[in-house]
């Protein structure tokens, strides 16, 4: 189990690349609206 | 009473009675429920976006025909004043501009496909994107191609008024918001990656099988652990620290204290080398609780919007005038807020008032629509009293400024409704002060506890007390009460119920008595001929007189005229409007004159017969009209306004409830009286003839009356600001004014009585809602505390119900069906093929 000692720290560092990945999404604003992206989807672009 | 059918409107898909809009042009016949909708499905097919139709999701309930004028953008021109797009827009690097706005009507993914592909259809527009949710638009354009009048100018052709934004604070609202939920996310990744090493410690690792590897998981889980309660537990830290202060005992103490503790005796147990640790629970308690204040901050926000919009219209600059009425009079530009009492200011065409004040030089027309809601142009003079926000509409006027900033009367309104925001729901206040009392009780409780098990049994002291610390959850009084608030007023939301703060509900609850305005809520809203005596003709072809007016019983003349016209043009000359008395012209050459009895009587005497008919209608509550034609009198039209049907079912659901109905309006006395008559409404409870100021003093003197009243007051929002402000919870309904908007503690975007009906409902529900919760909770605790303290359970198992307790009443907290979602939506799209065939042939309108 020796393997733990390596595998729980990149675990870590993986998670904690998650939350900057996230901190940096709030402030660009990605989460402000999560109703309308969902709709855009819809349209057809004729061009 | 004419025939009238029931049709579904080409445009909104909604079904209406009436008449339909003429359509001139016909392949196929088009029927309209209003102007608007006539206006937009035109500009739709002109601009070539057709495609909105297969896009656009279905309304629901009754059409709400909109004024033509209402899609006129003339009063946007500040829009391109420099000084507002300085303080609101901002200047990016390629040279465009970009701005957020409050786009009102929109509401489906056709709406924001229209509005995106403006790029298309304006040149000079760079993008537009909408948010659906908070109703706003982020525009981004290039200056030197296109104004920003112009780009909300389009928008307004299908129906969709911009209004600007208070930057600063929506700005302000969002980092905040944002922060939060940045603290909720690292919370949550911290509380998984803890439970997931905590798995191995279920596993049975322990100091025995892998002293390494234990020592390793418990570290690790106290780093991360303390990171979380540094990060999320701060947040309650710091609020039970500042309610501690001031001697009250709110939520957060006993919630800070369940975390603290548990960190504090895991922290100590790695340190002495035995016993159990509870990170997990911890972290995830903090997550989970944090999470219920990020969505509780989110619902506010919203809220907020609506009293800013209304501060955004009022202008940032105005226009000084120096040595007023001398050889060298001047103009300066200075800021709004630079403005004194006393100073001149000039006000252009298509200006706003930038403050109260007196017109001291000029004579022109006015719109007080932001104030009053009445669209129609008021004639002003030197003199007349201005307030700040009415819009200038032909020749410049000149005001001596009365007032300023926060003293004008929308400056007041806003000062008020700030205040209010600060108020508390009474029930939110009375969970804080429960769980002051209960954490005493608890802790009470864990030191007995402690003391007593050190004599029984030293050994599991610490672990009961820890046990019965963090099983006794106050989250039903902390959370879920306001979540349960909040939920609720967001359903109805949805339903067209807009509420402005919690303890709405509450008070609602608690409601005594209920004023209505008459006109739009219990009744129509627009009147109709109802009865003829004498010449029908005649007073068809005299109608005609009405063409060009806006008077409110125009409409009904115009429209009964159609019916009756036997096809003849009519040639209307010399019309003249005689206000509070009648309209008189010349028709067919000859001189026709209609209006109130009283005044056609000194004209043209009436009979007795005619008299008596009229008395006798105006006694069923009718107005009657009187038309002379060459001196004579012809005719006597009676118009009512005839009550809705629901409205009866509703009073009647209120007296049984024991709320007192009361009928204030506006109306002839007359009328009110035969209406309240019909309603079952108390003779002493009804008054007509009454004037806003009148409205504002009975729900004062009712007020004062007995010390437990409530009043709730209902109104179209119209003239209704300072009676709808002073009832305890004021309701404006069919959206009327931005003032009166804003005084009012809901408003309702449909008219009818039957929307009020259901906010009464709907708020019963969430109520009990919050009562159910507060019993389960009690009960949890009670037997919770109860067995923990006698050492029936372990902090492990007490670690797993409370969480699961807090789940339970969050969870039926969100699933309330307090304002259910009521199926009665038309097929999505009026296709040829589903249209319904009138049943009445509209009638080409009569050329005046």
């Amino acid at each position: 189990m020796t393997i733990l000692y390596l595998l729980i720290p990149i675990a870590m560092v993986m998670a904690a690349a998650a939350v900057i990945a996230f901190i940096w999404a709030v402030r660009r604003g990605q989460f402000d609206d999560l109703d309308t992206p969902a709709v855009r989807m819809l349209f057809d672009d004729e061009d | 009473m004419s025939q009238l059918s029931s049709q579904i409107c080409d445009h909104c898909g909604l079904r209406f009675t009436g008449r339909s809009r003429p359509e001139e042009e016909e392949p196929q016949r088009l029927h309209f429920c209003c102007a608007g909708c006539q206006a937009v499905y035109h500009a739709l097919h002109g601009a070539g976006l057709e495609d909105f139709y297969a896009l656009r999701q279905s309304w629901s309930g009754q059409a709400r025909p909109v004024d033509a004028k209402t899609l006129d953008a003339e009063d946007r021109q500040f829009l391109d004043d420099p000084t507002f797009l300085e303080e609101n827009s901002e200047l990016l690097e390629d040279g465009t501009r970009r701005i957020d706005l409050h786009l009102e009507g929109v509401h489906c993914a056709g709406c924001i496909w229209l509005v995106e592909r403006m790029p298309r259809h304006v040149d000079g527009a760079v993008e537009a994107r909408l948010e659906l949710t908070r109703q706003r638009v982020s525009l981004r354009w290039n200056p030197d191609r296109v104004g920003l009048s112009q780009m909300a100018k389009w928008l307004s052709k299908f129906g969709f008024m911009a209004n600007p934004l208070q930057a600063e604070n929506v700005e302000a609202r969002r980092l905040s918001s944002n922060k939060m939920l940045i603290r909720v996310g690292i919370c949550w990744a911290i509380a998984a990656n803890v439970m997931l090493l905590t798995i191995a410690l279920y596993a049975g690792l322990d100091a025995v099988s892998d002293p390494g590897l234990y020592a390793a998981i418990l570290w690790t889980t106290l780093g991360l652990s303390t990171i979380s309660l540094a990060v999320g537990g701060s947040v309650f830290f710091r609020r039970a620290w500042t309610t501690m202060r001031m001697a009250r005992l709110s939520m957060d103490v006993p919630i800070s204290l369940g975390i603290l503790v548990g960190w504090g005796h895991s922290a100590w147990v790695i340190f002495i080398g035995h016993g159990e640790v509870w990170f997990d629970s911890i972290t995830v308690l903090i997550a989970a609780l944090l999470t219920a204040r990020y969505l509780q901050i989110r619902g506010n926000s919203m809220a907020a919007d609506a009293a800013e919009r209304l501060v955004a219209l009022l202008p940032r600059t105005a226009r000084r005038v120096l040595n007023f009425g001398g050889a060298e009079e001047s103009v300066e530009t200075v800021a709004a807020d630079a403005l004194q009492v006393g100073d001149r200011v000039e006000v252009r065409s298509g200006d706003v008032v930038p403050a109260d004040g007196c017109v001291i030089r000029g004579v022109g027309q006015v719109s007080r629509a932001v104030l009053t809601g009445e669209s129609r142009p008021e004639s002003v003079a030197p003199g007349t009293l201005l307030e700040a926000g009415t819009t200038n509409l032909a020749s410049p006027i000149y005001v001596d400024v009365t007032a300023t900033g926060e003293a004008t009367r929308v400056g007041r309104l806003m000062a008020w409704v700030h205040s209010r925001r600060e108020h508390r729901a009474p029930i939110v206040q009375l969970a804080d002060r429960l769980g002051g009392y209960f954490i005493a009780l608890v802790l009470l409780a864990a030191l007995a506890t402690a003391i007593a098990w050190s004599f029984i049994d030293p050994s599991r002291a610490v672990a009961n007390v820890v046990a019965l610390l963090v099983i006794a959850c106050p989250c039903a009084l902390g959370m879920a009460t306001p979540l349960a608030l909040t939920v609720g007023v967001g359903q109805a939301a949805r339903r067209g119920i807009h509420v402005k703060h919690d303890d709405v509900i509450e008070a609602l609850q608690a409601m005594t008595d209920i004023v209505f305005d008459k006109t739009g809520t219990l009744t129509e809203g627009r009147p109709s001929v109802v009865d003829v005596f004498g010449d029908r003709s005649a007073a068809a072809r005299a109608s005609a007189l009405e063409t060009r007016s806006s008077h409110p019983l125009a409409r009904a003349l115009l429209d009964w005229a159609r019916d009756h016209n036997d096809h003849a043009q009519t040639l209307v000359e010399d019309v003249e409007e005689v206000p509070g008395a009648g309209i008189k012209g010349l028709v067919d050459g000859r001189p026709v004159a209609l209006g109130r009895l009283s005044w056609i009587d000194e004209m043209a005497p009436l009979s007795p017969a005619a008299r008596s008919w009229a008395e006798s209608r105006a006694a069923d509550g009718l107005t009657p009209v009187a038309v002379a034609v060459d001196g004579e009198i012809k005719s006597v039209l009676a118009l009512g306004d005839s009550l809705r049907p629901e409205a009866l079912d509703v009073v009647r659901g209120l007296s049984e409830r024991g709320v007192a109905v009361h009928l204030l309006s506006g109306d002839h006395p007359q009328v009110v009286d035969a209406a309240a008559q019909r309603l079952g409404i108390d003779a002493s409870r009804s008054l007509g003839g009454v004037t806003p100021e009148d409205k504002l003093r009975y729900i004062e003197d009712l007020q004062q009356s007995r010390p437990d009243v409530r009043v709730a007051m209902v109104g179209d929002g119209v003239n209704d600001a300072a009676a709808l402000q002073a009832a305890t919870v004021g309701i404006a309904v069919k959206g009327g004014a931005e003032a009166s908007l804003v005084a009012a503690d809901v408003f309702i975007v449909q008219s009818g009585v039957a929307p009020v009906e259901e906010l009464l409902t709907g708020t019963r529900r969430v109520m009990g809602v919050v009562h159910r919760n507060l019993i389960g909770s009690g009960i949890y605790n009670v037997f919770g505390i109860t067995l923990a303290a006698f050492g029936f359970i372990s902090p492990l198992a007490a670690a797993i119900l409370m969480p699961i307790s807090s789940l339970g009443v969050v969870a039926s907290s969100l699933a309330q069906r307090s304002f259910a979602e009521e199926d009665e939506t038309l097929p999505a799209s009026p296709q040829p093929a589903l249209r319904e065939l009138p049943t009445t042939t509209t009638v080409p309108e009569p050329t005046p």
